[in-house]
């Protein structure tokens, strides 16, 4: 057990510390002066070093184990780009600083906008968000004051009971009503249930593809025809995107506003939660509702536009996750359209090879083929009262982090697997063993192995309940 | 380079056992017409190329000097900072949803929560938001959450961004924003507080210190504010900590800010995080992720995601907020920073700070053609003077001399013509100072 920094603290020299090189002149009046103790642990730095080492040691990451977590795109972060992004001639910009004094960070969201356009068919992209919910949010934010500009009144968000759940919260947090929408079985859309839910208030209706059991959405032609007719927009949740890129474009599918995260299909590390960017897409006429500045390009030199008076305003101070959008632009640069197209097709690939394996083993609500994941659910094959999160997490004794559990919340005991194109046959050949081994065998023959695990991990299971219940949400 | 890992024979084996001939039947479900064309996109570089290639960009930013700060500030980053955050265990991580195979980052969080509350001296912190912005904008929402009533006010001294976001955030809400007016020293009136906040007020958006570098008398103000059962929303410089009054000490209820300024690098403005910090009532409406205590099997100790029938996974469009991916990273370097100065430490830094900004400040306003806006007011590590002089040619000369020189408050409304605010770190030296008051004293 690693001690709490509060425990390490001691009367030693910490670890940091500044040298004043003018006369210290820091009088503040009593009314304005701290009165109560910082309460910061004093500690020294080779104690801080191995402490956070340690820490480092307990977790799972992708740079230790294969981590196949459905929807979230897991793969391998290229070291090149963290050495870019560390080059302080990025790092050191303010960004107050006068635009002929940045231009290189100008140049590279200008291109990298211009290179996701290509990818996704859009006309043009704001990379401001911070993540994808914010995407989300800035993407329906643009659809809500596109209606008002044109004087219709509509207040409903149609998402289907297969969304993530960023989906529904993003609406609610635009000031949209929820329509939600019954799914078939494989997480597709109902046309006739469509039909009935598209009335005159719908303004948009939000759509994963290929969606979250891993299917193409079939009658997309004829999703997008429906909710146009009835004067609708169609918002692309760009979470899946790593199974079409150069496949299929999401604007040609005739999307009107989409996000992406660059932190699933860009390849940019996902940091523990963060940061992480949600770049949105937009067709032409939604333009002058995206968020301000505008990086643009005047001859040869790129510059910030802030006059926009159609624009939704800010979704955060200043830009961007700049870092983000540098380490998502080297990605691209280092793949090209031909190796962005090859990405998805071996993302595509890795994940039917994984289905073709489990298929005849355990059951696949939506069918034998997929595209870049694809979900289990293992439920008729479950005695002695064992659950999938047993299965997780006799996963990780096996030294693998968890696929996404219980997610999508259409089916029954779900287990979401997505290998993504950055791992081996041979990784993906030992995992598909294990998971059966867990479902096949030890679940019926040793389920008690399954109910203790994990048992190789940093901690045993950990009591959730006990901790909402009680909740001690910082040193005592 | 494509990162992809499987030869020839891998793929032919891996398409022998799905049962088909090639890659494309995999796709047979897209129809053909809405196929791509070849994506018209440059790349195909190597690693060796790649870096060239940036390093080309790279060229094009200047390295400057800094006196600019306006809410992104030059401060020095430990090296501990570098070492921890670079541990590829921490950054290829995910969000900690297997807690038993996330203890690092868990624990990490829980750390940083406690460090935010020692700080801040709130009850309750959840485990970061996107930036100071946006955690100011999540705070409004917050305080909407648990009123009755819709009437937002926001003091003219909270960073004009900060402001937009706000707005955009509660553009289709009900809600009302009205923004405080600063008096002529700069911060906040009590009295102009008083007659503003009436029964419908939910609450008051306050910055210390505010954007103009002034430290407002929070303490006058809160009991203002109190008195008509508002809320009190704080957004405050987690370094001024060191030396200011904590949130706590002047009973806010929610205490918000931008964590840049702890150990992550300005990058533009972004990535950094936001901080949330609020009194124990409000913890089950908080936005975002918490972390919390608890035991496994074995009694040990451990960390795991809790309080969550707050959030989007589980609760959807009823959640407190949308968000889920939040800062993560970040708010490990700033517990990685927070840890190692001691409270000695610590209130050393903010000193320095406040001494090294009334060095350039005494020097600069005794300069012919420039003066103290405000004069006699308490401010940390920036401040506002007026000059006679043409702005834009100051910051040409300075630029020239590779400094960054003070934002120009022409914009900032009625009353900064001819102003310019000025930001001194820790990291400017004497030496630094005193050329950049030569440079002034010759414009």
């Amino acid at each position: 057990m690693e001690k709490l920094l509060n425990e390490l603290s001691s009367e030693c020299q910490p670890a940091y510390g500044v040298e004043c090189d003018v006369a210290i002149n820091a009088q503040v009046p009593e009314n304005l002066k701290r009165s109560i103790p910082l309460g910061l642990p004093s500690i020294a730095e080779n104690d801080l070093l191995r402490h956070f080492t340690n820490l480092s040691r307990k977790n799972y990451a992708l740079s230790t184990v294969f981590y196949p977590l459905g929807s979230c795109t897991m793969k391998y972060n290229p070291l090149i780009n963290e050495r870019i992004a560390g080059n302080d001639a990025f790092n050191n910009v303010h960004p107050y600083q006068p635009i002929e004094t940045m231009q290189g960070v100008l140049e590279v969201m200008y291109e990298l906008e211009k290179d996701l356009c290509e990818v996704a068919g859009m006309d043009t992209f704001s990379l401001q968000q911070a993540a994808g919910a914010h995407g989300e949010f800035a993407g329906l934010l643009v659809i809500a004051e596109y209606f008002k500009s044109i004087k219709q009144k509509r207040r409903k968000i149609i998402v289907p009971d297969s969304a993530h759940g960023t989906n529904p919260a993003s609406a609610a947090f635009a000031g949209f009503e929820i329509v939600p929408l019954k799914s078939e079985p494989d997480g597709s859309v109902s046309l006739d249930k469509l039909k009935e839910v598209l009335t005159p208030e719908v303004a948009a209706m939000m759509l994963t593809v290929p969606n979250t059991l891993g299917i193409f959405e079939k009658s997309i032609d004829e999703v997008s025809k429906l909710v146009h007719d009835n004067g609708s927009l169609l918002y692309y949740d760009g979470a899946n995107l790593n199974a079409v890129m150069g496949i299929v474009r999401p604007g040609d599918m005739g999307f009107d506003v989409m996000h992406i995260n660059l932190h699933k299909t860009f390849s940019t590390p996902h940091g523990g939660g963060g940061p992480g960017s949600g770049p949105i897409g937009v067709k032409s006429f939604l333009e002058p509702f995206l968020p301000v500045p505008r990086v643009e390009k005047k001859k040869d030199k790129y510059v910030l536009n802030y006059k926009k008076s159609k624009s939704i305003g800010k979704l955060k101070a200043f830009f961007g996750n700049f870092p983000v959008i540098l380490k998502a632009y080297a990605y691209v640069k280092a793949l090209g359209g031909k190796g962005l197209k090859n990405v998805s097709e071996q993302a595509v690939l890795n994940a039917n090879y994984m289905l073709a394996k489990f298929k005849d083993k355990v059951d696949v609500p939506a069918g034998d083929r997929c595209m870049h994941e694809f979900v289990l659910s293992p439920k008729t094959l479950l005695k002695n009262d064992i659950r999938t999160i047993d299965i997780a997490k006799r996963l990780l004794d096996y030294g693998y982090y968890a696929p996404t559990i219980y997610f999508p919340l259409i089916v029954d005991e779900a287990i979401m697997i997505e290998p993504t194109e950055t791992e081996s046959k041979e990784t993906l050949d030992k995992f598909v063993n294990v998971v059966n081994k867990i479902i096949l065998e030890e679940s019926c023959q040793e389920p008690q192995k399954l109910k203790d695990a994990p048992i190789n991990a940093p901690v045993r299971r950990l009591n959730e309940v006990e901790a909402a219940r009680k909740p001690i949400l910082k040193w005592e | 380079m494509d990162y992809t890992s499987q030869n020839q024979k891998d793929k032919k084996q891996m398409l022998e056992s799905i049962g088909v001939g090639n890659i494309d039947e995999l796709f047979k479900s897209i129809p053909n017409h809405l196929k791509a064309k070849d994506l018209n996109i440059s790349g195909g570089k190597t690693e060796q190329e790649l870096l060239n290639y940036f390093l080309n960009i790279a060229s094009k930013n200047k390295k400057l000097i800094s006196f600019r700060g306006a809410g992104i500030y030059d401060h020095f980053i430990p090296s501990l900072v570098g070492e921890v955050v670079g541990r590829s265990e921490f950054w290829t991580a995910y969000t900690p949803y297997q807690a038993e195979a996330s203890q690092g980052t868990l624990q990490v969080v829980f750390e940083y929560q406690s460090l935010i509350c020692a700080l801040t001296g709130m009850d309750t912190s959840n485990a970061s938001l996107y930036d100071g912005a946006t955690a100011a904008a999540e705070a409004a929402l917050l305080a909407l959450r648990v009123s009755s009533k819709n009437r937002i006010l926001i003091s003219s001294g909270v960073h004009p961004e900060y402001i937009q976001t706000v707005r955009t955030y509660l553009a289709n809400s009900k809600a009302k924003i009205e923004i405080i007016p600063l008096s002529g020293n700069g911060r906040l009136d009590k009295k102009t507080v008083d007659s503003l906040i009436d029964d419908n007020t939910a609450v008051v958006v306050i910055q210390s210190p505010n954007y103009f570098g002034v430290v407002e008398d929070m303490d006058s103000l809160s009991s203002a504010i109190k008195s008509k059962n508002s809320l009190f929303v704080a957004i405050v410089n987690p370094l001024s900590l060191g030396v200011f009054k904590s949130p706590r000490e002047y009973n806010a209820d929610i205490a918000v800010g931008e964590g840049q300024v702890l150990g992550s690098s300005m990058s533009a403005g972004g990535a950094t995080f936001g901080f949330m910090a609020v009194k124990k009532s409000l913890e089950w409406k908080m936005p975002g992720r918490i972390v919390g205590q608890t035991t496994d099997r074995d009694g040990k100790r451990g960390f795991v995601l809790t309080l969550q029938s707050r959030e989007q996974h589980i609760r959807r469009e009823k959640a407190t907020s949308n968000i889920c991916t939040n800062a993560s990273l970040n708010a490990l370097a700033a517990c990685v920073f927070l840890s190692g100065w001691g409270n000695a430490g610590f209130s050393n830094l903010a000193e320095t700070n406040i001494s090294k900004a009334r060095y350039a400040f005494t020097k600069i306003k005794s300069l012919d053609g420039f003066k103290a806006k405000f004069e006699n007011e308490t401010f940390f590590n920036e401040f506002v003077i007026e000059t006679s002089k043409n702005i834009k040619k100051i910051n040409k000369v300075l630029l020239k001399n590779n400094i960054l020189g003070p934002l120009d408050l022409s914009n900032a409304g009625d009353g900064f013509k001819n102003c310019l605010l000025f930001c001194v770190t820790e990291q400017r030296t004497e030496a630094e100072i005193d050329s950049l008051v030569e440079l002034l004293a010759k414009i």
